[in-house]
């Protein structure tokens, strides 16, 4: 199962209610935002003058930049598929990506608010929400969970329940009769580019001109962080746990930090 | 335990940054007794009790709304389940309406203004001592100069029980923007040609092409209004839309005019005389409904192709096919009646030129044309009729100068400030505004701030301290639309396409109103205690006035309750019955293409266009519209709305921008025509999507009152650059898009293009 969403800008006409139900419903603060729309144009595109918006959102992605970054500690963790009831157990630091739902999430309790994700996302989907910060972290990272409590509760994402104009279509994209399957085979496609291909499930289709007029929002370069980021946290935690069971976690601590330190200045 | 200093510095200075706006959050916890957020908000559906009865008013479009409602705070607001008009969706603002209720800026306590008019210094006072205030001040003025001596602004359902009461004491003199600014014409000129007023009721869903004359629906969110615009175009509607701006609207279009500004009543004249040289209209329908159809045939017969193309702008080939898809698809087409129609001030006869062209096609009461919608009827609450010295409807200025015989109800706004002003005909002095920004309301803010200097007297009522509140010499903090009872709302399903049903919901407050604010039926009962009305106060309190507006439909605040907020019954089709005979209520029981009304008070009796003022060299004119996610000015000071669109955009032809060096981001001011230059600023937006001899910026911006944290300088206030009016003889309604605007970057004036 892949939890997808599909956004027709053939119907969005750019009203932003599901910017704000998902900040009213999450207590998101006015500095960031989970969902958000951007107004494009009017502009010229190859196929003839175009107004669109870009409402965007976490992509869930296939293939998420954002989950090997994270340096927390890992754990095992088991994981439910909440239709068949089958369990997997994996160790995951403190953001990872559902073996069942395809959603991607965060365990707040262990993020460390360092914002590595952050800097990886190239859609600029997470934010580190400081006024979470506690005794281990800096703020935690936050961002869109496809509303999966909602979900878990039988309901829509808070975004596709408000939105007047139904642009905004939530389903399974493993299940070929879901109508967002039905959407991908229309043309439904994510925000891509020759260098960023990391498969996100959040989708978008409308005619050519509007399409043309959103790709020129899609990201064209992984960010750097996330290469540097991805290689220290790979550093990292081997080193963690070396560290920890040789119980000189103060002194690795230091270390690790001081070469974090250092590699941010470069 | 951070591993990244360099981000937590970033954060440290990204909060100190962002402390400008979370300061009246930190207020807003200190006050309200929030504590710190958990680390996983629950969602909106966790612990949370549901209350119905909800009616938004973020705009006055009135969705059915639930509450969510964690302990005594609201935390979400959601469309109402059972509601057949917007069903669980909201809008924007709806969805803001939360921040509406808990913004620190809010008016909590009666207040004096011990400072001066414009520069208020503010003591807080007890309701007895405001109400006291207001009634010996209220007395005064009628005792002098009669109850003539008070004017009203007003805006919105909580005026409606002060109204009544100012009907009551024999005021002659109301002024409501919704007319005087936006929908006069509209409702008027409807009203004179078909005999009833359409509003924006048409059959988008069920048409088969659409023409929208300026009207940006997708930037003007009503949100059953925009459900049927997309229900048109998912069912294959084919879309006109008309306007010198590539609008929302215009972006799903398939036909956009993009037309020179002012010219739009050529436009729809060329359109009916082609249709008429080529025979292509409604002939069956015009015959037999329409009077005065041949005096229209000849009187449009100059507006060929051609002369209608030059004048317009646009492309000849344009108008034929325009022509040739209405005809085509006559009657089942919808030629949208428009909403805001103050625009040039030869206005009337456009919305003329509206309703004729949609009598010529017969698009009326079927599918897709202008449908005449069955609602549920309920009732008013009137105060006891008396004798007044002077009949106030013989006083209401308008008939006293005997000007403007075609005006919506209320006074003319500019006629009543000029009395203000001059005391002729006779003395205004105490002026109330209830729920209305007239600042950014009313063109020429010169004179509105002469005007108001001139007063003995200012009461004003309202949510937020707006602009105008820094006028009021006693200020009165009002309940929201969340915490008061009030309005009552009667639709259909809709789509008038599906199975035909009634709804009626009355607004329930979803909360209790937090310091002390008050509903305006307990504000009104007090003060006429005070003026020594108590013996004729009508109804108790909120409660009794709602019921009272339900006796005659049965039902009850209680029975609404327990019926979820919504009661629904089966309704009727607005589409005639085969056989069935259409019915206007004019003079002549005729549509009226000719209006010997009209002639008789010396208008024009067919529609008539007249050229509107061109720019001067170096000027564009401004045009203006709305913002998606705001209501006029009424949200600017919305944090939620603010931080999604927080300012109003300057649209420039990209183009002319070039020559002038502008790029998009770029911050101007602007100065209009006479000099005036816009105290606050905005950001260039350039665009092919607009005319080189226009510029556009959403109206409602660049708020005035520094009480107002969030939507302060915010952007460029539209309004502070009309300072020239065309007021128009049918309705005494002022254009305002005859001001011109150029623009200052880096205090260099900068000359647009033509």
């Amino acid at each position: 199962m892949q939890y997808g969403m599909i956004i027709n800008l053939d119907r969005c006409v750019g009203c932003h209610a599901c910017a704000v139900a998902c900040r009213a419903e999450w207590e998101v603060p006015v500095e960031f935002a989970r969902n958000w729309v951007r107004r494009l144009g009017p502009a010229n595109t190859p196929h003839g003058l175009a107004a669109t918006y870009y409402p965007g959102l976490c992509n869930h992605c296939t293939h998420p930049a954002c989950v090997d970054v994270c340096p927390a500690d890992t754990e095992m963790v088991t994981f439910k598929d909440a239709k068949t009831g089958k369990t997997k157990t994996m160790e995951v630091a403190a953001t990872w990506k559902d073996p069942f739902n395809g959603t991607v999430q965060i365990d707040k309790k262990r993020c460390l608010g360092c914002g590595a994700c952050a800097d990886a996302c190239p859609y600029g989907a997470r934010y580190v929400n400081p006024d979470l910060a506690d005794d281990d972290s800096d703020g935690k990272a936050d961002k869109c969970t496809y509303c999966m409590p909602r979900v878990e509760a039988g309901l829509q994402p808070a975004c596709v329940q408000t939105c007047l104009a139904e642009a905004r279509i939530f389903g399974d994209l493993d299940d070929p009769g879901s109508e967002v399957s039905k959407y991908v085979k229309k043309g439904a496609v994510g925000l891509t580019s020759k260098n960023v291909q990391i498969g996100p499930n959040s989708r978008y289709f409308g005619n050519k001109k509007d399409m043309a007029l959103l790709m020129t929002q899609a990201p064209q370069e992984m960010p750097e962080a996330s290469s540097r980021r991805s290689m220290l946290a790979g550093l990292l935690k081997p080193a963690r746990k070396q560290a920890k069971s040789l119980a000189l976690a103060g002194i690795a601590g230091t270390l690790l930090v001081k070469s974090l330190q250092e590699q941010e200045k470069e | 335990m951070a591993i990244n200093l360099t981000r937590r510095n970033f954060l440290k200075t990204a909060s100190i940054a962002a402390a400008g706006i979370p300061l009246s959050k930190v207020v807003a916890r200190a006050e309200t007794g929030i504590a710190k957020a958990p680390l996983i908000p629950p969602g909106s559906f966790k612990d949370t009790k549901t209350v119905t009865g909800g009616i938004c008013e973020m705009c006055f479009w009135r969705c059915q709304l639930v509450g969510k409602v964690r302990g005594d705070r609201l935390v979400k607001l959601e469309g109402n389940p059972k509601s057949i008009d917007n069903g669980q969706n909201l809008c924007a603002r709806g969805n803001s309406g939360i921040k509406l209720v808990y913004d620190p800026d809010r008016l909590k306590y009666p207040m004096k203004n011990i400072g001066k008019r414009g520069a208020p210094k503010w003591q807080k006072i007890s309701w007895d001592e405001a109400l006291n205030i207001c009634a010996d001040k209220l007395q005064a003025t009628i005792d002098k100069y009669g109850p003539k001596g008070i004017a009203v602004w007003y805006h919105g359902a909580s005026a409606h029980y002060p109204n009544a009461y100012f009907d009551y004491l024999g005021v002659p003199n109301k002024y409501e923007p919704a007319f005087y600014q936006c929908r006069g014409q509209t409702a008027m000129a409807m009203m004179q040609t078909l005999g009833f007023v359409p509003n924006e009721d048409v059959d988008m869903p069920n048409s088969k092409a659409m023409l929208l004359v300026g009207c940006h629906i997708g930037e003007n969110i009503h949100l059953s209004h925009v459900k049927n615009f997309l229900k048109g175009l998912e069912n294959g509607s084919k879309v006109v839309v008309v306007d010198p701006r590539f609008s929302a609207a215009a972006a799903k279009a398939h036909i956009w005019v993009q037309i020179k500004p002012g010219t739009d009543t050529a436009f729809l004249l060329g359109l009916m005389n082609y249709m008429f040289d080529k025979e292509i209209y409604n002939k069956t329908f015009a015959k037999k409904y329409c009077l005065g159809l041949k005096r229209l045939k000849k009187h449009v017969a100059e507006w060929t192709v051609e002369k209608t193309a030059a004048e317009c702008d646009i492309p000849a080939k344009q108008i034929v096919e325009v022509a040739e898809l209405l005809a085509k698809n006559a009657p089942n087409v919808s030629i949208h009646p428009g909403r805001h129609a103050a625009w040039y001030g030869n206005d009337f006869q456009r919305v003329r030129a509206n309703a004729c062209l949609t009598a010529i096609l017969g698009a009326m009461d079927c599918p897709g044309g202008i449908v005449r919608i069955k609602r549920m009827s309920s009732g008013h609450v009137h105060w006891p009729e008396v004798d007044h010295e002077e009949d106030p409807e013989e006083m209401a200025l308008a008939e006293v100068v005997e000007k403007y015989p075609f005006r919506p109800p209320g006074t003319p706004p500019e006629l009543m400030r000029d009395t203000m002003i001059s005391g002729k005909p006779y003395p205004i002095k105490s002026l109330v505004v209830w729920g209305t920004n007239s600042i950014k309301t009313m063109p020429r803010q010169e004179r509105t701030e002469k005007a108001l200097a001139n007063m003995d007297f200012i009461l004003v009522t309202d949510v937020t301290p707006t602009d105008i509140t820094m006028w009021a010499d006693i200020l009165l903090p009002e309940a929201s639309y969340l915490e008061r009872y009030g309005h009552v709302e009667k639709g259909t399903q809709w789509n008038q396409g599906d199975k035909p049903q009634q709804f009626l919901s009355a607004r329930m407050p979803l909360i209790d109103p937090m310091f002390e604010r008050k509903d305006p039926v307990w504000i009104i009962n007090e003060l006429a205690k005070r003026m020594g009305h108590g013996k004729d106060i009508p109804v108790r309190n909120q409660e009794e006035y709602v019921n009272h507006l339900l006796k005659e439909t049965g039902l009850t605040i209680a029975k609404l309750r327990k019926l979820d907020g919504i009661y629904i019954q089966p309704g009727e089709s607005p589409y005639l019955k085969k056989g069935e005979e259409p019915k206007f209520d004019t003079d002549s029981g005729k549509i009226e293409l000719y209006s010997e009304a009209m002639e008789d008070e010396d208008f024009p009796p067919l529609p008539t266009y007249t050229k509107t003022a061109e720019p001067p060299k170096g000027f564009a004119r401004m045009i203006y519209g709305r913002s998606p996610v705001h209501t006029f000015n009424r949200t600017a000071n919305n944090a939620w709305l603010a931080r999604e669109i927080p300012e109003n955009p300057l649209w420039i032809n990209d183009e002319s921008a070039k020559k002038m060096g502008l790029k998009d981001g770029d911050r101007v001011f602007l100065e209009n025509q006479d000099g005036k230059k816009s105290v606050s600023s905005t950001v260039v937006k350039t665009t092919p999507g607009i005319r080189k001899d226009c510029v556009f910026i959403a109206h409602g911006f660049g708020t005035f009152n520094p009480a107002m944290t969030v939507g302060f300088h915010k952007g460029i206030d539209d309004n502070s650059l009309n300072t020239k009016i065309n007021r128009e003889g049918e309705t005494g309604i002022s254009g305002m898009r005859i001001n011109f605007v150029r623009v200052i970057k880096d205090g260099k004036v900068i000359d647009i293009p033509a």
